[in-house]
């Protein structure tokens, strides 16, 4: 047993020293990824220096050496982030102050001071990278953290590594029910001010512009673009055309999205028929707008339906982002005429293209009526032998007429772009819309995954009182790509995801790694939907469909109420206040001397239960067996050891307390 | 709540609540139980956390945010159970002189579980901090200097734990109705002859009066309360055990030591008469101790030294040492 | 073997008038494999004791009367030349018996009293580098006068531990010292006693001991005991582990004795004088000897439920 003298200014113990050297590691190994080179050696330096301080080999840094340190962290941070605030630099920045303070932790208050940074480090991990792996990892963090925490307090306790991680991870789990409770019911606010976000590295995607060979390269791509559920039955999967934008603009070359199309026009629609409703967990994409099927509607705030029914958010989405959507696959889509439609969806270069306008014109000539042309046209594509193909052969100048007269294999987007050209050179107005098709449906979760692969492309045209009509000429060349996917449209040129060897996508025919890829999908999605997702608007629908109402007075019913009980269940469990009572038997003997006590015979301190009954067994001749029976049930019990039923032990009292003349109070005798 | 006004209306509420015992289990009633300054730092950096899980909308930075506030919740408990269940007793302590450190003996007993880094004294004194184990005993020896002679009672006692995470303390203030004896501070100096000894006046000075003052009269077995000045070591390593030189204590010639016989501030005079009666117990010399009410002796040995410097620590001083003043 | 032990007992009491109760500890020290101290006056019949004892179990006997000039190979023993064969050969001394009575033990040096003490404690002895076992059983009945008699050497405290037991036999009641007038010498009667146990019994009764049945409830109460004396302020130094093992021990064969097969607080409470007293010191005289009132303190005040 030591007396020791307790301060916060006091040297830290060896123990909590090595976990702070832990958790600091646990703590910056999420950083590794997107840390310059340089903080990551800074962190081996520092530790390395403070264990040689803790072995005598080395000493604290001096007052110099702090400020020279620090300004070289700053200086690191300005070179490689090229300034010192915002997010990425401040990051950098924090976690090289949670680097550098190690090395002068010597009181326990420094100590402090890093376990409360490694906190926050923790959080700004969050900022960067939300998947569920990540979370649980951070779980170790916390544990090692609090364990540090632990380890500064001065009992031997905290000298036993084992225990002290115990007990830390005990008080996470005993934890646990409670943050669950905060998590759900605690009030969620939107943004108090404008913070800078985390900056989107090259994200694979859709762009605004593209070449045919664009989204031959997105469809080698594994990676995801989106999720969907529906609230009704799922439609099939050839009618679940995902719009993202429209490209109107075509340069000869290029097709991208008009200049007119930022304006923020209405767009005049009428919902006609079934509306499907859904809801979306986007991938961060780095572009503003979002993915729905044809015509969607969605509340989320700041999120407008644009002129030609793409939506689009306020600013680029950065991190996954969780959406509720409406969709009319059956509305009237701009149905009156407007000079401003003519100039967009007709436009097209001066020149080029020669024959394919001379064949638009024969066409033009021999279909009066619009949709008849576009029938020729599908007809055309479905006769002709068109090959759909991931590897199309180069194209030089007027790309379009070779893909349509000479090589005739191509991919989604030459077909689409070739026969918005026709169309246009026509007189038809049409334009290419750009986004994804299909998906990968996930039986264990009902919802849909869509990834980069199924990104695609097709046309729009214009009737007059009929509005934009939506038709994908690749479905007359292949078929299997609408209606099964990618992977089996091109499976003779084994072209699915060939830059990709390490996809589990590409591994999909063996059974059980698909279930096991699939159950691993689900569960990041669930992770996606129902914790990354809760934010004010989820909350709020959540609460209402648990209660059927949802304010303030609610949540705190909820926070207060809940959180009582769950308080009393673990102080219930920790303080075990049933343990306090003696045992059983020693209450039925303690009822034994109040009996006695009210006839006058009080057993002294150091009476042993026998001499005691002994001399009651004399003052009360005539309840002698009585008490001597009590006192054998007892004493087997008690020290023969011979288990017995409390209630064989409570009869025996009842029997002596039956043979006793009732007295109330304390006689004297 | 150093010296407020609201300290005597303090002091009763906490008598009350927690009344002075020479045991006292520590229960819900007993303990306090706040935020530390620690716990401060920690909620503000959960409110910064709370913050960039607001303003970033990231729900694992509310979540992470949530679980390390509910860590600090159950801390609570945590903190409480290491505090309760506690049992402190008084081990008492030996008297001392004023000047001198009052040791205290405090026995912290546990009845069930095992208590962490229990911290116990008399603030602002810095506390001492100790482990308890399960079922087990833990003792310390607190000391607070003795200022003035007489019943010394130490204040309330402040038990107090941060176990686990240091984010709360958990305090209670006891009194354990502890009380020790603090003697006059020793001073030397000369005796009067008047106060020296009885009325043959011998011309003596005082420092030889221990010499030689009494007839040797032979040896007799040693019996505990014997000085130990006067055993008689060479018969003990012949062989012939312990044995005590036995002197004859001649009536007339006892030395006696007068209150009334000294001048000087009644504080002096006592430290003077506390030096004697050391002295002469060093001595092995037989004395009588006279102070206005009281009269002890003559006679020797630590039975009597005892009762002397009691009466010397208390003589104008009586407080009980079950009363508070 | 009941019958018997209780006709054992009967006899040493024939022998001993009126000391049923001490008749009985000497018994349970024996029992618990532990070795006795008696603390009398001289002919109190702390020979006699011993004597009947060791008659009625059937044990070999030697006494050993200690002298401020006895040597420790008085105790031991001693090589001697053998003309014969021209070899040392070893007596042995009065030790290698199965029952000794180390008569008047604090009269000897010191150096005597630890030769017999290391003998006791270690079940053997090592002579001129041979080392020697003690016959099984091995039981030493010490007897010492009273400290405050002049002229002896007092056994020190961790001399005093190896005993499990203390008593003092004291005066005979009235009656008891009228049928001992009376009667014939008691030291006649010896002689005459039958050995009522054979070597074998007797060890199967002291492996039978440590059976009997010790629940929590009871460790409980000895743990208070013992933790009592550790924190107690008037207690000089507490009881060690080895002390409160006796305890336990010599509660154990009270209960046995006593045809119980479990152990009771107030076993505990009956053998407690015998087997601390000589283990604790009061703090106020740490140099006194006895704790009779400190027993008594522990009789009344520690909770025995």
């Amino acid at each position: 047993m030591s007396t020791r003298r307790s301060s916060v200014a006091q040297p830290i113990p060896r123990v909590a020293l090595t976990w702070l050297l832990i958790a600091q590691a646990l703590v910056m190994v999420p950083h590794l990824f997107h840390l310059p080179a340089w903080t990551i050696a800074l962190w081996l330096v520092c530790a390395l220096w403070r264990i040689q301080i803790y072995r005598m080999r080395a000493g604290y840094p001096n007052a110099l050496a702090k400020v020279v340190l620090m300004a070289g962290a700053a200086a690191g941070v300005w070179f490689s982030r090229g300034s010192l605030i915002g997010l990425d630099a401040g990051s950098v920045l924090l976690i090289s102050a949670f680097v550098l303070k190690l090395v002068e932790t010597r009181s326990r208050r420094d100590a402090l001071v890093l376990v409360f940074l490694g906190f926050f480090v923790v959080v700004t991990g969050y900022l960067f990278d939300d998947s569920m792996l990540l979370a649980l990892f951070t779980l170790l963090s916390v544990s090692a953290l609090l364990a540090s925490l632990i380890g500064l307090q001065q009992s031997a306790f905290a000298e036993r590594p084992w225990p002290t991680l115990r007990l830390a991870g005990g008080m996470l789990a005993q934890a646990l029910p409670l943050m669950l409770l905060l998590f759900v019911f605690f009030p969620r606010l939107g943004p108090l001010w404008s913070l800078p976000q985390p900056a989107g590295g090259a994200v694979t995607g859709l762009s605004d512009n593209i070449e045919p060979g664009d989204i031959a390269e997105l469809s080698q791509s594994g990676e995801l673009a989106f999720r969907a559920s529906f609230d009704g039955p799922m439609p099939p999967r050839s009618q679940l055309y995902w719009r993202a934008l429209t490209l109107e603009r075509f340069d000869g070359r290029r097709w991208s999205q008009s200049s007119v199309a930022q304006y923020p026009i209405e767009p005049q629609w009428q919902k006609r028929g079934e509306a499907l409703r859904y809801n979306v967990i986007m991938q961060p994409s780095s572009r503003p707008w979002l993915f729905a099927l044809d015509t969607g509607e969605t509340s989320l705030e700041r999120t407008r339906l644009m002129s030609d029914f793409r939506l689009e958010r306020y600013r680029p989405v950065d991190k996954s982002l969780f959406y509720q959507v409406t969709s009319w696959p059956d509305a009237v889509r701009e149905p009156e005429d407007s000079p401003l439609l003519q100039r967009r969806a007709l436009q097209l270069p001066e020149q080029g293209e020669p024959r394919a306008r001379a064949w638009a014109a024969d066409l033009k000539r021999r279909y009066a009526d619009p949709q008849a042309l576009v029938q020729a046209l599908l007809q055309h594509f479905n006769r002709e032998p068109y090959v759909y193909t991931l590897k199309p052969p180069p194209t030089g100048v007027d790309g379009i007429d070779a893909f349509l007269f000479d090589t005739r294999r191509g991919f989604c987007a030459h077909y689409a772009g070739a026969m918005t050209f026709v169309l246009r050179a026509a007189g038809i107005p049409a334009r290419v819309v750009a986004g994804y098709q299909g998906g990968e449906v996930n039986p264990a979760g009902n919802y849909i995954s869509v990834h980069q692969f199924d990104a695609h492309a097709w046309v729009e045209y214009w009737l007059p009182e009929r509005g934009w009509v939506s038709v994908d000429p690749t479905f007359q060349v292949a078929p299997t790509r609408i209606e099964q996917g990618l992977e089996e449209a091109v499976a003779g040129e084994r072209s699915f995801l060939q830059g990709s060897l390490f996809s589990a996508l590409r591994y999909r025919s063996i059974g059980w790694m698909n279930q096991l890829r699939l159950s691993w999908d689900n569960l990041n999605y669930g992770w996606q939907r129902w914790v990354l997702a809760y934010q004010g608007e989820e909350q709020a629908n959540l609460l209402q469909r648990w209660f059927g109402a949802f304010d303030t007075r609610l949540l705190l019913i909820a926070l207060v109420g809940g959180g009582g009980l769950i308080l009393s269940g673990v102080a219930l469990g920790l303080l075990k206040p049933w343990r306090r009572e003696r045992d059983p038997q020693q209450r039925v003997f303690l009822g034994f001397e109040r009996l006695l006590a009210r006839h006058g015979l009080r057993r002294a301190r150091g009476e042993g239960p026998r001499a005691f009954a002994e001399r009651a067994a004399t003052a009360l001749p005539q309840q002698a067996e009585s008490i001597r029976a009590f006192l054998r049930v007892y004493e087997a019990q008690r020290y023969a050891g011979r288990p017995g039923a409390v209630g064989e032990l409570r009869q025996a009292l009842t029997g002596l307390r039956r043979r006793l003349p009732w007295r109330f109070t304390r006689s004297t005798r | 709540m150093a010296d407020t006004p609201l300290r005597p209306r303090w002091d009763r509420w906490l008598a009350k609540r927690i009344p002075a015992a020479q045991r006292v289990r520590l229960d819900q009633r007993r303990i306090f139980i706040v935020p530390s300054r620690v716990g401060a730092a920690f909620g503000v950096s959960l409110l910064l956390m709370l913050l960039a899980g607001i303003n970033y909308q990231n729900s694992l930075a509310y979540g992470l945010t949530f679980l390390l506030a509910s860590v600090g919740i159950v801390a609570i408990l945590h903190t409480y159970r290491n505090l309760a269940g506690l049992v402190l007793k008084a081990g008492g302590g030996g008297a001392v002189f004023v000047g001198e450190q009052a040791r205290f003996k405090v026995l912290l007993e546990s009845s069930g579980r095992a208590h962490q880094a229990i911290a116990i004294g008399w603030p602002p004194a810095e506390l001492q901090s100790l482990d308890v184990p399960a079922l087990g005993l833990g003792e310390c020896e607190l000391s607070q200097p003795a200022l003035r002679r007489g019943w010394l009672r130490p204040g309330r006692l402040k038990v107090e734990s941060r176990f686990p995470l240091g984010i709360l303390v958990a305090w209670s203030w006891v009194d354990l109705d502890q009380a020790l004896l603090v003697y006059p501070r020793p001073l030397p100096g000369d005796l009067p002859l008047a106060a020296g000894r009885g009325d043959d006046g011998e011309e003596s000075g005082s420092h030889q009066l221990g010499q030689g003052a009494d007839d040797y009269q032979g040896l007799k077995t040693y019996q505990p309360g014997d000085s130990k000045q006067r055993l008689h070591w060479k018969a003990y390593s012949r062989g012939h055990g312990l044995l005590v030189k036995e002197f004859a204590a001649l009536s007339g010639r006892d030395l006696h030591l007068d209150l009334d016989a000294l001048e000087g501030d009644l504080e002096s005079r006592l430290s003077l008469l506390c030096h004697w009666v050391l002295q002469f117990c060093n001595e092995g010399q037989a004395f009588a101790l006279h102070l206005p009410g009281v009269q002890l002796g003559p006679d020797s040995g630590e039975t009597h030294r005892e009762a002397c410097l009691r009466a010397l620590a208390l003589y104008a001083n009586e407080q009980r040492p079950g009363n508070r003043p | 073997m009941r019958t018997k032990l209780d006709a054992c007992l009967q006899m040493v009491n024939g022998v001993l008038l009126g000391k049923e109760h001490q008749v009985r500890l000497a018994m349970t020290c024996l029992l618990a494999r532990g070795h006795l101290l008696i603390e009398d006056l001289p002919g109190m019949g702390k020979t006699t004791l011993s004597h009947a004892l060791a008659k009625a179990l059937g044990l070999s006997f030697q006494r050993i009367q200690f002298t401020s000039d006895l040597l420790p190979g008085d105790i031991l023993g001693t090589s001697v030349f053998d003309k014969d064969s021209g070899q040392f050969a070893f007596h042995p001394g009065p030790i290698f018996a199965e029952l000794v009575l180390a008569d008047e033990i604090n009269r000897a040096t010191p150096k005597s009293q630890s030769a017999l003490l290391e003998a006791m404690e270690e079940g053997q002895v090592t002579i001129e580098g041979a080392t020697r076992p003690l016959p099984d059983p091995f039981f030493v009945i010490a007897t010492q006068n009273p400290v405050t008699q002049g002229g002896t050497f007092a056994l020190p405290e961790s001399q005093l531990d190896r005993f499990l037991m203390r008593l003092s036999l004291g005066y005979p009641a009235k009656g008891a010292e009228k049928a001992l007038l009376l009667g014939e010498a008691r030291r006649d009667l010896l002689p005459r006693l039958e050995p009522v146990f054979d070597h074998a019994e007797l060890a199967k009764l002291q492996e039978l001991v440590p059976q009997v049945r010790a629940s929590d409830a009871l460790v409980d109460y000895v743990l208070r005991l013992v933790e009592a004396t550790r924190s107690q302020p008037q207690f000089a130094w507490g009881l060690s582990p080895r002390a409160s093992l006796a305890l336990l021990a010599a509660a154990r064969a009270w209960a046995f004795l006593a045809d119980r097969e479990y152990v009771i607080p107030e076993d505990v409470q009956a053998v407690l004088p015998a087997v601390v007293g000589h283990r604790l010191r009061e703090r106020a005289d740490p140099s006194g000897h006895g704790g009779g009132a400190l027993v008594r303190w522990l009789l009344t005040e520690v909770a025995a439920v």
